[in-house]
């Protein structure tokens, strides 16, 4: 029943002919599964919300193909693609009940009364609103949780082929939000209908999707599951997109190993942690690096210990966040630093050293990681 | 799957919008654009209505520098608008912050009876001004009584000091609601925060408060400026000898049939009124702000008794003789007469002879009004709905293109659709109802135009790409979605463009013919016939008629009707 979707080459050029065209999309190529729950994650101004856009029909791409199962659908005005979509805003109507709210896919379908309604008590138990629906308010006398469960219910009821989420947990406070991005995913696996949910949280991305992709300035970095993009960001971006990395300069001395500049401290990581491009010489200067947990604070110096200045210490419940500065020929920010326990003898602004754990580090290309 | 990388053609449109759209965009270019590009063409030729291609002359413009009848219309003109606007300010300003800021009883009172002034036809109020001031006013008649042992007479009402003190009194709602809306909605916060860092009450309103309502400031005096400088029904009717720019473009077209040289008034009268527009749209830039804080707290607001005593008699003083017109007319539609201190010979006869003598004018108006009002309504929503969602490449001029009548004066309108229709034009539209229901529209659609430009402004696009989404087409969308969201300032659009038209005089009285005559036209032939008592039962039916209307749409939308009129 459901389909897949696959991008093929898209790009998205806005003001072309203008002195400066944006690329908003530039090659971009994947597919979704049939049923998937597909997150698409990046910080804002990376074309997610196009990408999202283009899917609808709601923006017209300068190349690339679009397709919905076999069909390619990138001519087809989105009036005619049979989608169902969950604005940021909901935007729900306000001049008509939240019956004829949800009612309305089913109308511009010209479907008979009797099975209208047949179908909007179904999808308003679906989504757990057979209460209000009895009472069959306008949608602004609803509570925020409300209101996005009835935008989801008129995206859902007419069937729709792929299913597409924009920000649609921004406008909801933070504990409801958690909820309701499980009840998103309840739902969606209920209908098994392919969907994209576009979100800047990373947190709430990891939560709720089978798989990411992470975009920057319209190009995918990665695709995978979450726990592939956390162990295994294929760069510097993505690894300090998805949670948080450290990044220390470096020069590179072996084929996976690196020496932390100003100390005599080197670094040996595993291959397959080693994201260099292939072929890079001896003597480059690379980052190296390195989770919160990844690292630990010493008190006596070593062969191995970077010298440190305690500048922050937050309790954050399981783990002792300590923010610490080093050397500005290492890195001009601050390290966050994941302890298990609360260091007694450590107070802030405190010299301290820093030691990496055990063959965890990653060796990334020195580039822009923001 | 194999696809060429050739860029792919583009999305297959639904092309209705395109056609509907077009629509608006003709009538603009024929009943605007043309009309317009041939006034400015006729302002270059010589004097007479002839339209002669190659003959350039400037004497319409040198006139202004020879003629002292020009020259002294140009300065009456100055005067009078600059007079207004400066003394609007100064009564207007205090109004609005002592109903704003202190605690008077009947605030709400108030500012219901403050919009009335600017809801009656200003013609009205001149010839009311007339009664109570003229040659025979009662006022003037009792002060003279009262100052005839020292010897001194008060002056007529004819002349400058006529015409500035009754657009002051018709126009300083303007000021005193946009003043009031300003200092009402001002966050407290950010003057508590100046008093907390040591500044006095004087200090925190020179520095903090007046620079925040400058732009609510601003606004109003360009209303009233452009409203000063294009009225033609005061100078009319108690200007006495005093010209002033429209009156002089009605005379020259009234009395001579010289389109040329009105076209050239035309063009001087735009001119400055675009002049002060660009210097008031300077000047706004330059203080407009955003409001950052997120919290608001309300205004305190004064409660020492001296200062209650002063705004509430103040206040009071200033409404009540904003509004003697209003009694005024009232009390003159009963009575035969009115020379001393009362009037004498109560009657029915100027209300019962309306059916038999004004039938033919109230239809008109009604009939005249009413088309012109759908037409602009329809026209005003649809350009509102392509600059605002297609956001074609020409969207600003389209806009400047609609804006444009709303400083034009009246006469000006007149002008350049006589220009354009007129004698051996290709279209002949002279004396008939078409040309008076374009004018209206030309000159009203910015009142819809700009009511539904700022509902759709406001509304947030994805409402209408969800029903897109959900499976729409676009017409069907506008239907189900864009047009019932809008509708409520459409009809708001609708209602000020109904209430003005009823009592427009300014375009009709170039444009009438007999077959065409209206409400209006007929009060002020009236009262220049010296009928003051048939002029005010007109007059207070008109009244009555728009009262009716607003206080219904007031009723409807709980909306104040000042916020309606306060556009521009």
């Amino acid at each position: 029943m459901s389909l897949n979707l696959t991008y093929s080459k898209i790009h998205k050029i806005f003001d072309p002919h203008s002195k400066n065209p944006v690329h908003a999309l530039n090659d971009v190529s994947f597919s979704i599964e049939p049923g998937e729950l597909f997150c698409l994650l990046g910080p804002s101004g990376c074309g997610k919300t196009t990408l999202l856009r283009a899917t609808a029909g709601l923006e017209t791409i300068t190349s690339g193909h679009i397709l919905y199962g076999d069909t390619d659908m990138t001519s087809i005005p989105p009036f005619r693609r049979n989608i169902g979509m969950v604005f940021q805003s909901f935007a729900l109507y306000p001049h008509m009940n939240i019956f004829e709210n949800v009612a309305y896919g089913l109308r511009v379908r010209k479907m008979e009364e009797k099975e209208i309604r047949r179908r909007v008590t179904e999808v308003m138990e679906l989504v757990g609103l057979t209460e209000e629906l009895k009472r069959n308010p306008s949608p602004t006398g609803l509570s925020g949780g409300q209101q996005q469960r009835v935008a989801i219910a008129r995206a859902l009821v007419y069937d729709p082929d792929i299913l597409l989420l924009d920000e649609p947990l921004a406008n909801l406070d933070a504990k409801l939000r958690r909820y309701m991005r499980a009840e998103i995913r309840r739902i969606q696996k209920a209908t098994n209908i392919t969907t994209i949910f576009v979100t800047h949280d990373q947190e709430e991305a990891m939560a709720i999707g089978d798989r990411l992709a992470v975009l920057r300035k319209g190009v995918i970095e990665q695709i995978g599951t979450s726990d592939e993009l956390y162990t295994n960001p294929s760069n510097a971006f993505v690894s300090n997109f998805i949670g948080k990395m450290n990044f220390f300069n470096a020069t590179l001395v072996g084929s996976h190993s690196a020496k932390i500049d100003t100390t005599t401290v080197v670094v040996d990581v595993k291959p397959q942690r080693s994201r260099l491009n292939a072929g890079l010489a001896r003597g480059s200067e690379i980052f190296v690096g390195a989770r919160p947990e990844q690292l630990e604070i010493v008190e006596e110096e070593s062969e191995q210990t970077i010298a440190a200045t305690v500048q922050i210490i937050q309790h954050l419940g399981q783990v002792v966040r300590y923010e610490v500065l080093l050397d500005k020929a290492i890195s001009l920010t601050t390290m966050e630093i994941d302890m298990p326990h609360y260091l007694s003898n450590v107070r802030e602004q405190d010299s301290v050293f820093i030691r990496f754990r055990e063959g965890m580090p990653f060796l990334f290309n020195r580039e822009e990681q923001n | 799957m194999s696809h060429d990388p050739v860029t792919i053609k583009k999305m297959r449109k639904d092309i209705t919008p395109y056609l509907i759209f077009s629509i608006p965009l003709i009538f603009m270019m024929i009943f605007l654009m043309y009309p317009m590009v041939l006034t400015i063409l006729r302002a270059f030729m010589p004097s007479g209505n002839k339209l002669q291609m190659g003959a350039f002359s400037i004497d319409g413009f040198t006139k202004f520098f020879t003629s002292s009848m020009y020259k002294k219309a140009l300065n009456n003109s100055f005067i009078v608008s600059l007079s207004v606007t400066g003394l609007c300010i100064l009564i207007g300003v205090p109004m609005g912050y002592f109903v704003a800021r202190v605690k008077i009883p009947g605030k709400n009172f108030m500012l219901s009876l403050g919009i009335l002034p600017i809801i009656m036809p200003s013609f009205v109020g001149a010839f009311t001004w007339v009664i109570l001031l003229g040659r025979q006013g009662v006022i003037r008649h009792f002060l003279n009584l009262l100052l005839a042992p020292l010897g001194i007479t008060i002056p007529t009402i004819y002349g400058m000091f006529g015409m500035i003190l009754c657009m002051t009194l018709t126009y300083y709602p303007f000021v005193f609601q946009l003043a009031y809306g300003a200092f009402a909605s001002a966050n407290a916060l950010l003057e508590e925060a100046g008093m907390l860092m040591g500044a006095s009450r004087w200090y925190i309103f020179r520095t903090i408060t007046f620079p925040l309502i400058l732009p609510s400031l601003g606004a109003g005096a360009l209303l009233v400026f452009v409203r000063a400088i294009g009225n033609f029904g005061i100078p009319a009717i108690i200007g006495g000898d005093k010209y002033v720019l429209p009156t002089l473009i009605y005379f020259r077209v009234n009395g001579f049939w010289d389109l040329n040289g009105a076209a050239s008034i035309a063009i001087v009268n735009v001119a400055i009124t675009a002049f002060v527009l660009y210097l008031q749209k300077r000047i706004v830039s330059r203080h407009e702000y955003e409001t950052i804080s997120a919290t608001h707290s309300e205004i305190k607001q004064h409660d020492g008794k001296a200062i209650r005593i002063i705004a509430f008699v103040y206040c009071t003083i200033i409404l009540v003789v904003s509004l003697l017109p209003q009694v005024t007319i009232i009390v003159m539609s009963f009575f035969e007469k009115w020379v001393g201190l009362f009037p004498e010979g109560f009657t029915l006869r100027h209300y019962t002879r309306i059916p038999a003598h004004s039938h033919k004018e109230l239809f008109n108006t009604f009939y005249l009004s009413i088309m012109a009002t759908v037409l602009a309504a329809l026209l005003g929503s649809l350009v509102a709905y392509i600059t605002e969602r297609k956001k074609p490449k020409g969207a600003a001029l389209l806009d400047m293109s609609i804006m444009m009548p709303f400083i034009l004066p009246g006469t000006v309108v007149s002008v350049a659709l006589l220009s354009a229709f007129s004698g051996n034009s290709i279209i002949k539209l002279t004396g008939t109802y078409t040309i008076i229901v374009i004018s209206y529209m030309v000159r009203r659609t910015p009142y819809v135009y700009r009511s539904v430009a700022a509902s759709l402004s406001q509304l947030n696009p994805s409402l209408e790409e969800a029903s897109t989404i959900a499976g729409a087409n676009w017409f069907y969308t506008f239907r189900r979605v864009s047009v019932p969201l809008i509708m409520p300032a459409i009809i708001s659009g609708s209602i000020l463009t109904l209430t003005t038209l009823l009592q427009e005089l300014s375009t009709t009285i170039l444009l009438y013919s007999s077959k065409t005559r209206t409400v209006p036209i007929q009060i002020y032939g009236a009262v220049a016939d010296g009928k003051l008592g048939e002029a005010s039962a007109l007059s207070v039916v008109l009244l009555i008629v728009v009262f009716v209307i607003v206080y219904a749409m007031n009723r409807k939308q709980g909306k104040s009707i000042a916020s309606a009129f306060k556009m521009g």
